[in-house]
């Protein structure tokens, strides 16, 4: 038995196990249940950098469940793409749970804790395999578990807002799964096949035959996935779910959950379907408009709010529409910016959502107007907060430059320098509502409850650090992550 | 719910639902139905338990501790036999391909770890069943602070 030649089913099936365990332990181990969460996840990062190394020295390889080859069975296929968006998901859900065990804590009752931890660690273990497999109804089974999951997390915290949006988002990420379900249900009936790999191949001959069959299932599967991504009409749930939920679920769904439908959306769109098709309806057109839309208004939308986290909320909605953005130009560096911005946006929205949480369990303050002068009170947290403003302004040294410096530059490769307008504008948006904020909190004077903050435990600053210098480390050594997202575009681009 | 004839008849058919549901389990590896069907089966028998009766005497049948470590186990059985393959040199759930007997088909012990996962699944979706079910009473009982 060689374990590392089954990390691909390890790297899912490890959270999985554990998820069952937690109920158990926190019935009769209730002190285990931080390590034992934090060991699991800690297996599957281990194993998501093996991975990574190992594509990037021999190349994409699959593993066969149940050693059926496809394609009669489930089949896991590790390419740069999976491998890298694997690293992302377990890395930063590394951290926000860590980050978790001590917030958890004030914003949790005690009895359903052992609770929340299932919900994450399945969580966790439906977005790797989301993002690993290459089996359409596996991915579905997937998807579904991610959504419940995800609403699980939210509605956890039991209050009247938590249970609303919640159900909000399970009402809508349902409808989701439905779309995607029927997709699936009518390129099966084309194609005969399930596999990506099979699927793919079957289309072009299916697409001759059946080409209103084939756009239907298409525009299923961009709204079914672009409700769940909260691409820009479609993002209604998104501002009370991520506001609502407490802060290491906020931070979790916003900076991975939504990402992971992105990635789905990709190996979809560049991998399944022929580029034909493609060209036979303006999708990447629709996509493109829509992730500008997405990233203007949710940018608007962002200045006028006064709650912390509400606002970082629709900065989401915005920072979605870049990864959009990069999918839709089709040019390799605006994939690579595209592909990149979701590990940028992971590691520095996680981070926002992480020092707001800060803030609100060192005050109570959730009002932007009164968190003048927390710069002096609570100041790593406060400058988390800063890097993180600096980072979605996209100024360099911090790593949201560079995914936009490559969006720009493949807006020009394709000839639409438009589009570099649309993210030169929305920098500006997010400087106009980001730096008020960081000027508030270092150059005002703390007042009432932010005088006086609670001290912040080492398993919250920790998390915090690590994501800080993250977000630096990656803008002034971004070839460390752009190796794997180069490979990636070229792979999805065929080139 | 206090009714003579409810109690009586429920007390007459439940062995029946019960053995049904588990032939269903155990046989899913051979004949129609399987570890869902034949656990919403035994599920819904412990339910009707509990209707028909009172929910103390289901607690005391089986409480909701008990159903919530059934829940976890039959899951637990699920990835155990995932993992076993990997143990015994296959792939994840690898069956014949990693060396579990198969035995004769047609027969109840047969099929490797199917005839298991099997099993696990039926004890999952029972449990799940009575849990929700008690979940959802015993909501009632108690009062919430946030509305």
């Amino acid at each position: 038995m060689n374990l590392s030649q089954h990390l691909p089913a390890l790297i899912v099936v490890v959270p999985l196990f554990f998820a069952f365990v937690m109920p158990l332990l926190a019935r009769w181990r209730k002190q285990w249940c931080v390590p034992v969460t934090l060991g699991a996840i800690i297996f599957s990062f281990v194993a998501a950098v093996k991975m990574a190394f190992q594509v990037m020295n021999t190349g994409p390889f699959s593993y066969y469940m149940g050693d059926w080859p496809p394609p009669w069975g489930i089949e896991l296929g590790i390419d740069y793409l999976a491998a890298f968006a694997a690293l992302t998901i377990t890395g930063v859900g590394l951290l926000i749970i860590w980050y978790g065990s001590k917030d958890l804590l004030h914003e949790l009752k005690a009895e359903v804790i052992g609770w929340y931890y299932t919900l994450y660690l399945l969580l966790i273990a439906s977005m790797v395999g989301i993002v690993i497999t290459n089996d359409i109804f596996n991915m579905f089974v997937f998807l579904e578990i991610c959504a419940i999951a995800a609403c699980g997390i939210i509605s956890i915290k039991e209050s009247r807002d938590c249970i609303e949006a919640a159900f909000k988002y399970l009402v809508l990420s349902v409808l989701g799964s439905g779309a995607f379900l029927l997709a699936v249900a009518m390129l099966y009936m084309v194609t005969g096949h399930l596999n990506f790999t099979f699927m793919a191949e079957a289309l072009p001959e299916a697409m001759a035959l059946y080409p209103n069959n084939l756009l239907v299932a298409l525009a299923l599967l961009i709204v079914g996935l672009g409700v769940k991504a909260a691409l820009f009409p479609l993002h209604v749930w998104l501002p009370d779910a991520h506001s609502s939920a407490p802060s290491p679920s906020s931070a979790v769904l916003s900076a991975l959950v939504i990402k992971v439908y992105a990635v789905a959306m990709i190996r979809l769109l560049y991998l399944v379907f022929p580029r034909e098709l493609l060209g036979m309806a303006p999708v990447m057109e629709i996509i493109l408009w829509m992730s500008s839309l997405a990233i203007i208004i949710g940018s608007m939308f962002a200045i006028v709010q006064d709650d912390i986290k509400k606002m970082l909320a629709y900065s989401s909605i915005a920072q979605i529409g870049y990864v959009f953005l990069g999918v839709g130009l089709m040019s390799e560096s605006a994939l690579v910016g595209g592909i990149l911005h979701i590990f940028n946006h992971a590691l520095m929205k996680s981070m926002l959502f992480l020092a707001a949480g800060a803030f609100i369990y060192g005050t109570g303050v959730r009002k932007l107007s009164e968190l003048k002068g927390i710069g002096h009170t609570m100041p790593i947290p406060a400058i988390a907060f800063c890097i993180g403003a600096f980072s979605m302004v996209g100024i360099p040294i911090t790593s949201g430059f560079i995914s936009k410096w490559y969006l720009a530059l493949g807006s020009l490769d394709v000839g639409r320098p438009f589009f570099m307008g649309v993210i030169l504008i929305s920098s500006l948006l997010n400087g106009f509502y980001y730096l008020p904020i960081v000027v508030n909190a270092f150059f005002g004077e703390p007042e009432k409850a932010v005088a006086k903050p609670k001290p912040l435990p080492k398993q919250m600053l920790v998390p915090l650090t690590i994501l800080s210098f993250g977000v630096i480390f990656f803008g002034v050594f971004p070839s460390l992550i752009l190796g794997i997202v180069y490979r990636a575009a070229q792979l999805l681009l065929g080139l | 719910m206090e009714d003579v004839i409810v109690r009586y008849v429920s007390r007459f058919i439940l062995p029946f639902v019960q053995l049904y549901g588990l032939y269903v389990v155990l046989h899913g590896h051979l004949s129609p139905g399987g570890g869902f069907s034949g656990g919403a089966v035994i599920g819904a028998s412990m339910i009707l338990y509990a209707l028909s009766f009172n929910l103390a005497a289901g607690s005391k049948k089986l409480s909701h501790d008990v159903s919530s470590i059934l829940e976890s186990s039959g899951a637990l059985i699920f990835a155990g036999m995932g993992l076993l393959s990997i143990l015994l040199g296959g792939n994840f759930l690898a069956n014949r391909a990693a060396g579990i007997p198969l035995g004769t088909p047609g027969n109840l012990f047969s099929s490797g770890s199917i005839a298991i996962i099997t099993f696990g699944v039926g004890i999952k979706v029972a449990s799940t069943m009575i849990t929700l079910f008690y979940s959802l009473i015993e909501e009632e009982g108690h009062s919430h602070d946030h509305h």
